[in-house]
C-alpha cells in the first residue's frame, strides 16, 4: 500500500502541499471573518422587533388587543422571517450542493480578473469558494451568536431599559459585551470546523490541500501517500488550534468561578455549545457521539 | 389633567387568551411623596402591577396616566391635539426600578454601572456624572467601592448600589420589587435603612415587599392584592390593626 518510493515521489510535489496549506488557511480565515459578519447581521435580524403589522393588534383607541387572529398577524416580523428562512435552508442542504450552486449558477457568469493570490491561488475559484463557505458558515454562526445573546439574563435588559436605555443601547452596552465572552470559543471552534470543511472546495478547483492530493495523484499515480501527507497537514493545523482554544476557554470559565459567577455562565455556555455542536459533529472536542442530535431550544 | 402623579385605571394583564388574569382591573392613584407598599400572597400580581407601571409588562387593558400622558398607548394626543408617538424610553427614565436580584451589570465597575445611563441617555458629561455617582455612593457608604465589580460586593451592598444607580437618573418615582427577598437576613436592615431615608426625603415610592415592619413603619398607604385584584387599600393602621377583607385577615394571620 505505502511504499518508500511512493513517499519519495510525493515529496517531489511537496510545494503543492505547502501552497495547499496556505490556501486552506486563507480560505478558512476569510470564511470565518465574512461568515461572522453575515452571522451578526442574521442574528440581529432574527432578534429584531420589526412588526409592520403591529397596528393590527391595537384597538381604535390605541390599546393592545387581548387576543385573536389579528394579534397573531401583528406579530409577524418579515425581517426575522427572512433570516430564519436563510438559516434553515443553509442548514438543511448539503454543503456541496450550495458550493456548486454558487460556483456554477450564481457566480457562473461573473468574469473574475485573472488575478492570482500569493502568485498561485486562482481568484475565479477562490472567491466562489469563500462566498459559499461563508454563506454556509454564517448560517451556523448566527445560531451561536443568537444563543449567546439569549443566554444573557433577562434581568440585564430589564435593568437597562428601566434606566431609560433604548433597545439598541442595551445591545451595545449591556448584552453584546457580556455575550461575546460566551460566543468567542464556539466561533474559534467553528474556525477549526471550517478548516476541515474547506476541503470540499477542491471540487471547484480551489488549490487547497485536497487539490494538492489530486494533483500529486495525477502526476505520480500514487494516492495513499499523498493522502497521508494531507492527513498530517490537516492534523497539524487543527489539533493545536483546538487545544489552544480549549485552553483559553478553560481559563475564561475559571475566571467566572473565581469571581464567584452565579453558576450561570457555564450553563449558558453549554447551551451555546449545543448550537455549535450542530455543526462540529465529530469536532475537536469529541462531540462525535452527539452526531444527529440536530436539535436546539 | 389630573393632580395625581400616576393614575392607574382598570389595569388588566391577561395571559393565554385571558385564561390567566395576572391583573384583573386594578385602579389606584399615586401621589407625589406617597410611599405605597403592596402586599399579598405569591402569584397575586404584585410584580406584574409594578412592572406594568414602567411597561416592562405591556398591559392588555386599562390605562396608566403618568405626568398627564397615557403611557399604555402607543400614540397620544399632544397639547395641540396632534397624534404623537409615546416615547416609552423617556418615561422609563423618570421611574427608577430596583429588582429582587439587583441586576447590576457584571462587566462594569460600580462607577460605570452608575454613570452609563446618565451619560448615554441624559447626555451628561463624564466628569459630572462621576461626581454625582460618587456623591450618591457616599450617601450609602460605598464611595470606596466605586472601582469594584459587582461580583466583589455583598448582596446588601449590591442592592444599595442598585438603588443609587436608579437615583442617578433623578427619577420622579422609585419602584421596588421585593428588594430584600434575595438577601441574607443580616443584610436586610442596611437596604431598608436606605429606603427609609429615601422615603423621609419625600421620594415617591411603590414598594412590593414581605417586610411587614417596613410597610407599617414607612408606608403611608398599603395595598393588599390577591388574584390580580386590589382587595383592600388603606393606611398601615387600617390594614394591620383593622383588616376588613377575609383574604387579608387570612394573609396577615400567616405572615405576622
Ligand atoms: N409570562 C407569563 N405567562 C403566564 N403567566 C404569567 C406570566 N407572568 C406571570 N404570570 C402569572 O401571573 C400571576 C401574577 O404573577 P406575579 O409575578 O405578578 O405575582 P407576584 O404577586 O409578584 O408573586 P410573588 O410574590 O411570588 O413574586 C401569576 O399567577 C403568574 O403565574
Ligand atoms: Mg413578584
Amino acid at each position: 500500500m505505502f511504499t518508500a518510493a511512493g513517499f519519495a515521489k510525493t515529496w517531489e510535489y511537496i510545494t503543492l502541499f505547502k501552497q495547499g496549506l496556505i490556501c486552506t488557511v486563507a480560505l478558512s480565515l476569510l470564511t470565518v471573518i465574512f461568515g461572522f459578519i453575515l452571522a451578526l447581521v442574521l442574528a440581529v435580524m432574527r432578534l429584531s422587533d420589526i412588526r409592520p403589522l403591529r397596528f393590527l393588534a391595537l384597538t381604535p383607541d390605541g390599546h393592545l388587543r387581548e387576543q385573536g387572529f389579528l394579534t397573531l398577524l401583528s406579530r409577524f416580523n418579515p425581517v426575522s422571517f427572512l433570516a430564519t428562512v436563510y438559516v434553515e435552508i443553509f442548514r438543511a442542504t448539503p454543503m456541496l450542493v450550495q458550493l456548486f450552486i454558487i460556483y456554477y449558477v450564481v457566480l457562473g457568469d461573473v468574469d473574475f480578473p485573472s488575478y492570482k493570490l500569493f502568485g498561485f491561488i486562482r481568484f475565479d475559484r477562490f472567491v466562489p469558494g469563500v462566498v459559499a463557505l461563508a454563506m454556509n458558515s454564517g448560517a451556523y454562526l448566527s445560531e451561536i451568536i443568537r444563543a449567546g445573546i439569549q443566554s444573557i439574563d433577562g434581568g440585564q435588559t430589564e435593568a437597562a431599559r428601566s434606566l431609560g436605555l433604548s433597545q439598541v443601547q442595551n445591545m451595545r452596552f449591556i448584552i453584546l459585551p457580556q455575550a461575546i465572552k460566551n460566543i468567542l470559543p464556539p466561533i474559534a471552534n467553528e474556525f477549526v470546523t471550517i478548516i476541515k470543511e474547506s476541503s470540499i472546495c477542491y471540487t471547484i478547483g480551489v488549490q487547497e490541500i485536497m487539490y494538492a492530493v489530486t494533483s500529486t495523484k495525477g502526476a505520480t499515480y500514487r494516492i495513499a501517500e499523498p493522502l497521508v501527507v494531507a492527513t498530517v497537514v490537516y492534523f497539524c493545523l487543527t489539533f493545536p488550534t483546538s487545544k489552544i482554544i480549549a485552553y483559553f476557554e478553560r481559563r475564561m470559565s475559571v475566571g467566572d468561578k473565581r469571581n464567584g459567577g452565579d453558576g450561570k455562565p457555564k450553563k449558558a455556555r453549554m447551551k451555546i455549545r449545543q448550537a455549535s455542536i450542530l455543526r462540529s459533529q465529530g469536532g475537536p472536542e469529541g462531540f462525535s457521539f452527539h452526531a444527529g442530535g440536530e436539535k436546539e431550544e | 389633567m389630573s393632580q395625581h402623579l400616576i393614575q392607574v385605571t382598570d389595569l388588566k394583564k391577561h395571559y393565554n387568551r385571558g385564561a390567566i388574569k395576572a391583573l384583573d382591573g386594578v385602579s389606584v392613584n399615586i401621589d407625589r411623596g406617597d410611599v405605597m407598599v403592596i402586599i399579598g400572597p405569591s402569584g397575586s400580581g404584585k410584580s406584574t402591577f409594578l412592572r406594568s407601571l414602567n411597561l416592562l409588562e405591556e398591559p392588555t387593558g386599562g390605562s396608566i396616566m403618568f405626568d398627564g400622558i397615557d403611557i399604555t398607548k402607543k400614540k397620544t394626543r399632544n397639547a395641540d391635539g396632534k397624534l404623537v408617538k409615546v416615547d416609552i424610553d423617556q418615561h422609563r427614565q423618570k421611574m427608577g426600578m430596583v429588582f429582587q436580584h439587583f441586576n447590576l451589570f457584571p462587566h462594569m465597575t460600580i462607577l460605570d454601572n452608575m454613570t452609563l445611563a446618565p451619560i448615554q441617555v441624559k447626555h451628561m458629561n463624564r466628569a459630572a456624572a462621576e461626581e454625582k455617582a460618587l456623591n450618591l455612593l457616599a450617601r450609602v457608604g460605598l464611595q470606596d467601592r466605586a472601582g469594584a465589580y459587582p461580583i466583589q460586593l455583598s448582596g446588601g451592598q449590591k442592592q444599595r448600589v442598585a438603588i443609587v444607580r436608579a437615583l442617578a437618573m433623578e427619577p420622579e418615582v422609585m419602584l421596588f420589587d421585593e428588594p430584600t427577598s434575595a438577601l441574607d437576613p443580616e443584610m436586610v436592615g442596611e437596604v431598608l435603612d436606605v429606603m427609609k431615608e429615601l422615603a423621609a426625603e419625600g421620594m415617591t415610592m411603590v414598594v412590593v415587599t414581605h417586610e411587614m415592619g417596613f410597610a407599617r413603619e414607612v408606608g403611608n398607604r398599603v395595598l393588599f392584592m390577591a388574584d390580580g385584584k386590589l382587595l383592600e387599600e388603606g393606611t398601615p393602621e387600617d390594614i394591620f390593626t383593622n383588616p376588613q377583607h377575609p383574604r387579608l385577615q387570612d394573609f396577615l394571620s400567616k405572615v405576622l
